[in-house]
């Protein structure tokens, strides 16, 4: 019975074939989608899923020569140079994209389909001429292929650029950022049902100016739809916009009464649906919140709990560590970063302030200044002329514990020399080195002259609390994320000077050590060489520093040694749905090797070593106990159950979700181990000390 | 909305459905593949800019002639290039052995 329907689109000068003739056509082009389908479902297995797509793409040429031949277009010469055209550069452009830009790649040829949806919908419009013969079926169609078809090609040219990083990948909000999107969207849809009021289009005027009116609001609905996503949501709009290049296609479909069209665009919009759905569970995202551009603004509540509760942990830990002694020397190889600052310095200066003068620490400075010039360190003492209670409160307070005056700096004379210091500490001072003095206008302490600290290489803080000052300006060095530079020494004075003071020993100890007998080797070194269990688990970290060599490297030096390594992958690491996967196989990780996250999950118990490179968010423990931030109940890989962790980093900045990661905390050195740094450099770092050990 | 209509959104429906379902089925390890695959498909629009390029040029309508142009070619990119960089990466999938991925 479908067979002999007069599928008959509006605007039909040219004339399809009838009888018989449409009958084969519908028959060959049920096949066609089925084929379809079985090239699908092939790529649901690796050994197949190269035949797979091919068989998809023998089925969509046989579906192009169908069309041809059904509506008797043959003779048309354009369309043959247009294909070819296209053809030769589609070629070009997949022979010569990186697999690393592969994410660009396919949000820009997906703009494409948006794009041809688009000029699809226009053309049936302009053919339906007045509008006289046309069903507003086929109209409002053409009205939504333009609409879709439209903001699919602006959102992916969006999405591309920000991975390209031609646009900052950082959401970009602009003022009313709700009432722009509400209002394109709703002038865009507005413009579809114009479009589908036969009367409308009996007016040629203005129905060229609502067709190229609709085109431009729809494509400013995707732009300002996309901008405002971060770059680690890309895999989620990514997959989206796939899904709606999709559902373009189909809706022209539906306008020129194409089955092939629609069934295909249909498919193709399914299973961008399905991927948007994963990725949002792996990220813990709503989709919702995605669209709305929720994904920023919530977080610095969260980033506030998730710290608190961070700075709650890190106390623990450290006791811990402690009392078990003999694993006191491992601790310390990795230990805190600011002993290791302090350990090199050449330079330091201490910056007193009214918080040493309540905890009486003042012989405990004296003390650690005593410590760090034993080991031929310059140490000097800058003192802010409002520090302390009353002018020169430092002053009395240092040379009360024989702090030699000559080290005793004013601010005009010492500020110049920050910025050629190695290390600054900072004790018990707010107010007197807060940089928002310089640049937080209307602020009371704004235009304060300020010792200006943050221009030396590191800067270790030792305060109470994070609050503000007595000035109740919020202290920006007070920020999470500066790990690499800053170091944050809460609680009193005192306790903290001791810490330090005892951490740096343990550093310069072990310092010693090495220089001496040159045999003692990072304590990762021996994990790897004991360990029989290894776990990989590679993020975007290791795609940017393009590491992935050096990885297969890796795990064939440690098979090689009789080890067993794996992979874990995370839904979402990296910047599109199975991101990590593509990048090892091309360095020929083999694919068994790449295990999902359920599937692993459970092995990390087990498991000697595991080794992440470049990933933060998505190996998180905060994201079981952090209640309130963005992470919270994200699904992660358990890399913490393992007996030991070693993390490649960049830096110890929380990852995108903006939550600290407790795996980064100081004083965990017998279990975890933290390169950080270039993925590349690292790599080459553990490899070169994995040999030396292992012979 | 005559008859033709409703058996098109069925067939809209249906094929959305099945796709689900079989793609439901394709492991994360192949995501990347099976977007940029999906990706390939959605360039099936080009059927769609065919005919109506065709009409365009059979009313000898310019304006529309050069659309379609475009649109084709854009499609052709999207279709082409979406395929051969799928075929590209699948390749790439290794197994511990020596037996290339899809061979």
């Amino acid at each position: 019975m479908l067979m002999n329907l007069p599928f008959s689109p509006v605007f039909l000068a040219v004339t399809h074939h009838t009888g018989t003739a449409a009958t084969i056509y519908y028959v060959l082009a049920a096949i066609l989608a089925i084929t379809v389908l079985i090239g699908i479902s092939m790529m649901s297995k690796v050994k197949t899923a190269v035949k797979g797509n091919l068989l998809g793409s023998v089925s969509m040429l046989l579906m192009i020569v169908l069309t041809l031949w059904y509506w008797n277009i043959f003779s048309f010469v354009e369309l043959y140079i247009s294909i070819l055209l296209g053809a030769v550069i589609g070629l070009w452009l997949s022979v010569k994209v990186n697999m690393i830009q592969m994410p660009q790649m396919v949000g820009m040829l997906n703009g494409f389909g948006g794009a041809a949806s688009m000029l699809a919908g226009i053309l049936t419009l302009i053919a339906a001429g007045d509008g006289a013969s046309a069903d507003i079926f086929s109209l409002a169609t053409s009205g939504l292929a333009i609409f879709v078809g439209a903001f699919t090609f602006t959102g992916s040219m969006v999405a591309a650029g920000k991975l390209h990083g031609v646009i900052t990948q950082k959401p970009i909000e602009f003022k009313r950022h709700a009432l722009w999107t509400a209002l394109t969207l709703v002038l865009s849809l507005l413009t579809v049902v114009l479009l589908s009021i036969p009367a409308v289009l009996a007016a040629t005027v203005a129905k060229t100016i609502i067709i190229i009116f609709s085109a431009i609001i729809s494509g400013l609905f995707g732009i300002i739809f996309a901008i405002r996503v971060g770059g680690a949501d890309m895999p989620i709009t990514i997959s989206l916009l796939n899904s709606f290049s999709g559902v373009a296609g189909a809706i022209a479909g539906l306008a020129i009464a194409d089955p092939l069209l629609v069934s295909v665009g249909a498919i193709v919009g399914a299973s961008g649906l399905l991927l948007t759905q994963i990725m949002c569970r792996s990220m813990n995202r709503k989709l919702i919140d995605i669209l709305l551009g929720k994904t920023s603004t919530p977080q610095v509540k969260a980033i506030q709990s998730a710290a608190a509760s961070v700075t709650a942990g890190a106390g623990k830990t450290e006791v811990k560590v402690a009392g078990a002694e003999e694993l006191v020397a491992d601790a310390v190889q990795t230990g805190p970063a600011y002993a290791a600052w302090l350990n090199d310095a050449e330079k330091i200066i201490i910056v007193p302030g009214y918080g040493m003068a309540l905890s009486q620490a003042q012989p405990l400075v004296k003390n650690l200044m005593d410590e760090l010039e034993d080991a031929g360190k310059n140490v000097e003492f800058a003192i802010h002329p409002v520090a302390g209670r009353m002018p020169g409160h430092m002053n009395v307070l240092l040379a009360e514990v024989d702090v030699p005056y000559e080290k005793l700096h004013e601010m005009e004379e010492i500020n110049p020399q920050f910025a050629e210091t190695d290390v600054v500490i900072v004790i018990g001072a707010n107010d007197v080195v807060n940089p928002a003095a310089n640049t937080a206008e209307g602020t009371p302490i704004y235009g304060m002259p300020i010792l200006e600290v943050a221009d030396a290489k590191h800067v270790i803080i030792m305060n109470y609390d994070k609050q503000p000052g007595y000035a109740g300006v919020d202290n920006p060095l007070y920020e999470d994320g500066r790990g690499d530079k800053i170091a944050l020494l809460l609680g009193d004075a005192k306790e903290s000077l001791k810490d330090l003071v005892k951490e740096y020993r343990s550093a310069t100890s072990q310092a010693v050590t090495v220089a001496v007998t040159e045999d003692t080797v990072p304590a990762y070194s021996r994990w790897l060489k004991d360990a029989e269990k290894i776990i990989i688990v590679p993020g975007y970290g290791m795609a940017l520093s393009q590491a992935q060599p050096l990885v297969k490297n890796l795990m064939d030096e440690l098979e090689e040694a009789g080890k067993n390594v794996e992979f874990a992958i995370h839904p979402v690491a990296g910047r599109m749905p199975g991101h990590m996967n593509v990048l090892l196989a091309e360095v020929d990780v083999p694919y068994e090797k790449l295990h999902e996250m359920e599937e692993i999950n459970p092995q990390f118990a087990e498991t000697d070593v595991v080794i992440v490179i470049g990933a933060n968010d998505v190996v998180n423990p905060a994201a079981n106990t952090a209640e309130g931030t963005p992470i919270y109940g994200m699904p992660i890989l358990e890399v913490e159950d393992a007996k030991h962790v070693i993390i490649m980093n960049y830096d110890k900045q929380p990852g995108y979700a903006g939550v600290d990661n407790p795996l980064y905390e100081e004083g965990r050195g017998d279990k975890i181990a933290l390169l950080l740094g270039d993925a590349t450099a690292s790599l080459k770092n553990l490899l070169q000390e994995l040999r030396e050990y292992c012979g | 909305m005559g008859l033709e209509h409703l058996i098109l959104i069925v067939v809209f429906v249906v094929s959305m459905l099945v796709g689900y379902k079989i793609i439901d089925r394709v492991p994360s390890l192949l995501h990347t593949p099976l977007m940029s695959g999906m990706n390939a498909y959605s360039g099936v629009t080009v059927l769609g800019c065919l005919t109506a390029t065709a009409v365009a040029a059979d009313m000898s309508n310019t304006v529309s002639r050069i659309l379609g142009f475009i649109a084709i070619v854009l499609a052709m990119i999207n279709v082409v290039g979406g395929f051969a960089v799928t075929d590209r990466m699948l390749r790439m999938f290794h197994s511990e052995g020596n037996d290339k991925g899809g061979k």
